[in-house]
C-alpha cells in the first residue's frame, strides 16, 4: 500500500504524472487538465487528494498520462514549489544543464 | 557498411532477427498508445527493449557488446543524440550508452537506426543476463594473456534471449578479462571470468561468483581456478541454473546470486553446480575448438604496420610539447605491438558531466578512429573511451584532434577521473544528485599538476544504494542519501575493483554536498602529508589506517 505523503504546516498537495508520449512531467490543474508548468497546478488539501486521483486515474489513458501521484508543495509568490529536491528537479528541470530548465510561463496541456 | 575490426560481424540471420524484434516492439508501442496495453502490461515489454521511464522523459539504454564500437556506430549515436535527444549521449558504468530525452513514439525509429549499424538495446534491463562487459584494452594491451573478445562474443550469443534465463530472480552481470591485471572488476560481478592460457596452450578460465555492489556489497569468491574452454558454457549454465532454482524471488533486496552464495557458502554452491553438471547433457554444451574458431573468424584484425622510427617521432613530439607529454603520461597504455600505443580519451573534463558526450564530440571520435585507430573504439566501465591501436607517430595528431573538441583532459586514473551515475537529475531511483558534486570535485582538483602530484586516486559517486556509480569500489566513494528532503553524502575509503578487490569502509556521518567536497580536499591534503615516498593513496591508507583521514574529514565540521 502506498505511503501517504507527509504534509507539513502551510503545505499543500499537487497531483503529477508523466505524459505517455514523451515522458514529460505534467501537473493537474483546477480545470482537471494536465499542464506542463507547475504554476498551473491546483493546490489541494490532503482530504481532497484521494478522490481527485481516483478520478484522473480512471481516464489516464484518454488523457495520455502515466504514473499519477501526489506531492507536497509550499505555496510561494510564483506558484507552488515542491518540498523535496526530487520533485523540485521534476518541476524545474535538471540542475546540471541550465538550457534544459523548464519554461515556467509556457503551460501547454498534455 | 565496411568491415570493422575488433568486432563480431553480423550476418543476415542476426539482422533479420533484429528487424523482427523491432517490428514486434513497434506493434507493442502502437498498442500501448491506443490503449490496448495498460502501463502495467507494457512496462516489462519496454524494459526488455532497454526503454525506461525516468524523471523527465524516457531513457533508452543501448548495448555496447563488451564495449566495442566502430565509427559508423558512433556516428549513429551522434545521429540519435541530435535527432531524438537533446544533443547528448551518456556512457554508463557498464560500457553502454544512454539517451536521456527520448519520446516513446520515436523509439521504434531509433531502434531501426541503430539496427542499421548492427546495434540494439536488448537485455540492457530486466532480470536477465545483461550486456557482457570486457577489458577496454582487449586485443591490444601488452599485459594481456588472452584476447577476451571471442569468448565475450560466445557469452553474448549464449546469453541473448536464453529461454531459461529470461526471468531470473534478479538481473545478472558477467564480465570477462584476459589479463592478470583485472580491469573489468571481475570480483564485483555475479560471475567474473578471467581467461589465461592453460598448460596445453588451450584457454582456461578462472571463475568468480557472487560478487556485486548495490545494497549488499560483496567481493566475489573463486568457484573454479581452471575451467577448460570446452566446459565454459556448461559451467556457466550450471552456475546460473542453481541460482535460478534457489535464488530468492520473495525479496528483491535478497534476490541477487551474491545473497545465495553467502547463504549456502562457496563449497556448498560448488557442490550444487557439480550436481547440476552431473545430470546435464554435457555434449550439448561443449564449446569445441571448431566453434571457437568460427566465432574468431568473424573478427577482423588490424594490420599493425608502422613506419620505422615511429617511437622516435613520439619521443621527439613529447619532448617538444610538455602539455602533450603530460597527456601521454596519464592517458596511454603500453601496446602489445611495437610502434603502437593505446590511447584513453577522458570524458571527465573538469567541471563537465562524467561520461557525457555531445553529438559533435561523438562525430569527432568517429572521425578520429577512422584516421588513427582502424575505425575502432571501446567504451570503459569507468566512463571513458579508448582507441585501442594507435600508431605512435600519429598519437600527437590524434591528441590535437581531441583537444579541439574539449576531450584532451590528461587525468585518466587520477582524482579528476571521477565515475558518477546520472543521479537525481535524471534517475527515478536516486536519492541525491551525483553530477553536481562530481563537477565541484572536478573543478576543485582541476589543476593538472596537482592531480599528477596526488597520483592514482579513484573517486566513485552513486546517487543511491543501487550503486550504479560503484561507490563501494572507489578509493574514495560517495553515496548520496536523502535526509528529510536534503542531500547528504556518506564517504567510504579503501574500495578497489582490481585483483585485490575490496569494499570501501564507511568513514563517518554523511555530510552536505559542499562540506563533502571540503572534507575530500582535507583527506587529500592529509594523504600528501602522510605518504611515504611514492606511495599511492591506497598504500598510505593501508599503512596508516583510516584514523588520520577521519580526523581530517571531520576536522571543522
Amino acid at each position: 500500500m502506498k505511503r501517504a505523503v507527509r504534509v507539513g504546516a502551510g503545505e499543500g498537495l499537487v497531483i503529477t504524472a508523466n505524459r505517455l508520449l514523451d515522458g514529460a512531467i505534467v501537473w493537474l490543474s483546477a480545470d482537471h487538465t494536465w499542464q506542463t508548468a507547475i504554476q498551473r497546478a491546483e493546490v489541494l488539501v490532503p482530504e481532497a487528494v484521494v478522490e481527485r486521483i481516483e478520478g484522473v486515474q480512471s481516464r489516464a489513458q484518454a488523457d495520455g498520462v502515466v504514473g499519477i501521484y501526489e506531492i507536497a508543495v509550499r505555496p510561494e509568490v510564483g506558484g507552488p514549489v515542491p518540498v523535496t529536491m526530487r520533485e523540485r528537479i521534476r518541476a524545474f528541470g535538471p540542475t546540471v544543464h541550465p538550457q534544459f530548465a523548464y519554461e515556467q510561463q509556457e503551460g501547454a496541456g498534455a | 557498411m565496411t568491415t570493422a575490426i575488433g568486432q563480431y560481424q553480423y550476418d543476415q540471420v542476426d539482422r533479420d532477427f533484429l528487424a523482427a524484434r523491432i517490428e514486434e516492439f513497434s506493434e507493442q508501442v502502437a498498442r500501448r498508445l491506443d490503449g490496448s496495453l495498460t502501463e502495467d502490461e507494457f512496462k516489462p515489454l519496454r524494459l526488455m527493449n532497454g526503454l525506461y521511464l525516468q524523471l523527465h522523459a524516457y531513457m533508452l539504454r543501448v548495448a555496447v557488446p563488451y564495449g566495442t564500437l566502430n565509427a559508423a556506430q558512433v556516428r549513429a549515436f551522434a545521429d540519435v543524440a541530435r535527432r531524438y535527444d537533446r544533443g547528448y549521449g551518456h556512457f554508463t558504468t557498464r560500457q553502454n550508452i544512454q539517451f536521456n530525452w527520448i519520446r516513446l513514439e520515436d523509439t521504434p525509429d531509433i531502434l531501426r537506426l541503430l539496427a542499421d549499424v548492427d546495434m540494439h538495446a536488448l537485455q540492457t534491463s530486466g532480470n536477465c543476463i545483461r550486456n557482457v562487459t570486457s577489458d577496454e584494452f582487449a586485443g591490444a594491451a601488452a599485459d594481456e594473456l588472452v584476447d577476451p573478445r571471442v569468448h565475450a562474443e560466445i557469452l553474448r550469443q549464449w546469453s541473448t534471449l536464453h529461454p531459461e534465463f529470461t526471468f531470473l530472480p534478479r538481473k545478472f552481470k558477467i564480465a570477462i578479462s584476459g589479463s592478470p591485471n583485472d580491469r573489468v572488476a571481475a570480483r564485483f560481478h555475479d560471475i567474473g571470468v578471467i581467461a589465461r592460457p592453460g598448460d596445453d596452450g588451450r584457454v582456461v578460465f578462472q571463475i568468480f561468483v557472487g560478487g556485486g555492489l548495490g545494497r549488499t556489497p560483496i567481493v566475489g569468491q573463486e568457484l573454479y581456478d581452471s575451467v577448460p574452454e570446452e566446459r565454459l558454457l556448461a559451467t556457466l549454465e550450471a552456475i546460473i541454473r542453481v541460482y535460478n532454482a534457489h535464488g530468492r524471488r520473495d525479496n528483491i533486496y535478497k534476490a541477487r546470486i551474491k545473497i545465495l552464495v553467502q547463504a549456502l557458502g562457496i563449497a556448498a554452491y560448488r557442490e550444487e553446480v557439480e550436481a547440476e553438471l552431473a545430470q546435464m547433457d554435457i555434449a550439448r554444451y561443449r564449446l569445441s575448438p571448431e566453434m571457437v574458431a568460427s566465432i574468431e573468424a568473424r573478427f577482423a584484425a588490424p594490420d599493425l604496420q608502422v613506419p620505422a622510427g615511429a617511437a622516435d617521432i613520439l619521443a621527439e613530439q613529447r619532448a617538444r610539447d610538455w602539455v602533450f607529454d603530460r597527456w601521454v603520461r596519464s592517458n596511454t597504455h603500453a601496446h602489445r605491438s611495437e610502434g603502437h600505443i593505446i590511447a584513453v580519451v577522458s570524458l571527465k573534463t573538469p567541471g563537465e558531466i562524467p561520461g557525457d558526450v555531445t553529438a559533435d564530440q561523438l562525430d569527432r571520435l568517429a572521425g578520429l578512429s577512422e584516421r588513427f585507430a582502424y575505425g575502432e573504439l571501446r567504451t570503459t566501465h569507468l566512463q571513458n573511451v579508448v582507441f585501442g591501436h594507435v600508431r605512435q607517430d600519429q598519437l600527437y595528431d590524434l591528441w590535437r584532434g581531441l583537444v579541439e573538441v574539449g576531450l584532451g583532459a590528461p587525468n585518466v586514473g587520477l582524482i579528476g577521473d571521477i565515475v558518477a551515475c546520472p543521479g537525481l537529475d535524471y534517475c527515478a531511483l536516486a536519492n541525491a544528485r551525483s553530477i553536481p558534486i562530481a563537477q565541484k570535485l572536478g573543478a576543485r582538483f582541476a589543476d593538472m599538476t596537482l592531480q599528477e602530484q596526488i597520483g592514482a586516486l579513484q573517486i566513485n559517486i552513486s546517487g543511491c544504494i543501487n550503486a550504479c556509480g560503484h561507490h563501494h569500489a572507489g578509493h574514495i566513494g560517495l553515496l548520496g542519501v536523502d535526509k528529510r528532503g536534503e542531500e547528504f553524502f556518506q564517504m567510504t575509503l579503501g574500495g578497489r575493483a582490481d585483483d585485490q578487490a575490496a569494499v570501501g569502509k564507511i568513514l563517518g556521518p554523511a555530510l552536505p554536498e559542499d562540506d563533502t567536497v571540503d572534507a575530500i580536499a582535507r583527506i587529500v591534503d592529509r594523504y600528501l602529508q602522510e605518504r611515504s615516498g611514492k606511495e599511492s593513496f591506497l598504500e598510505t591508507l593501508k599503512r596508516v589506517g583510516e584514523a588520520p583521514f577521519k580526523e581530517a574529514a571531520y576536522d571543522t565540521v
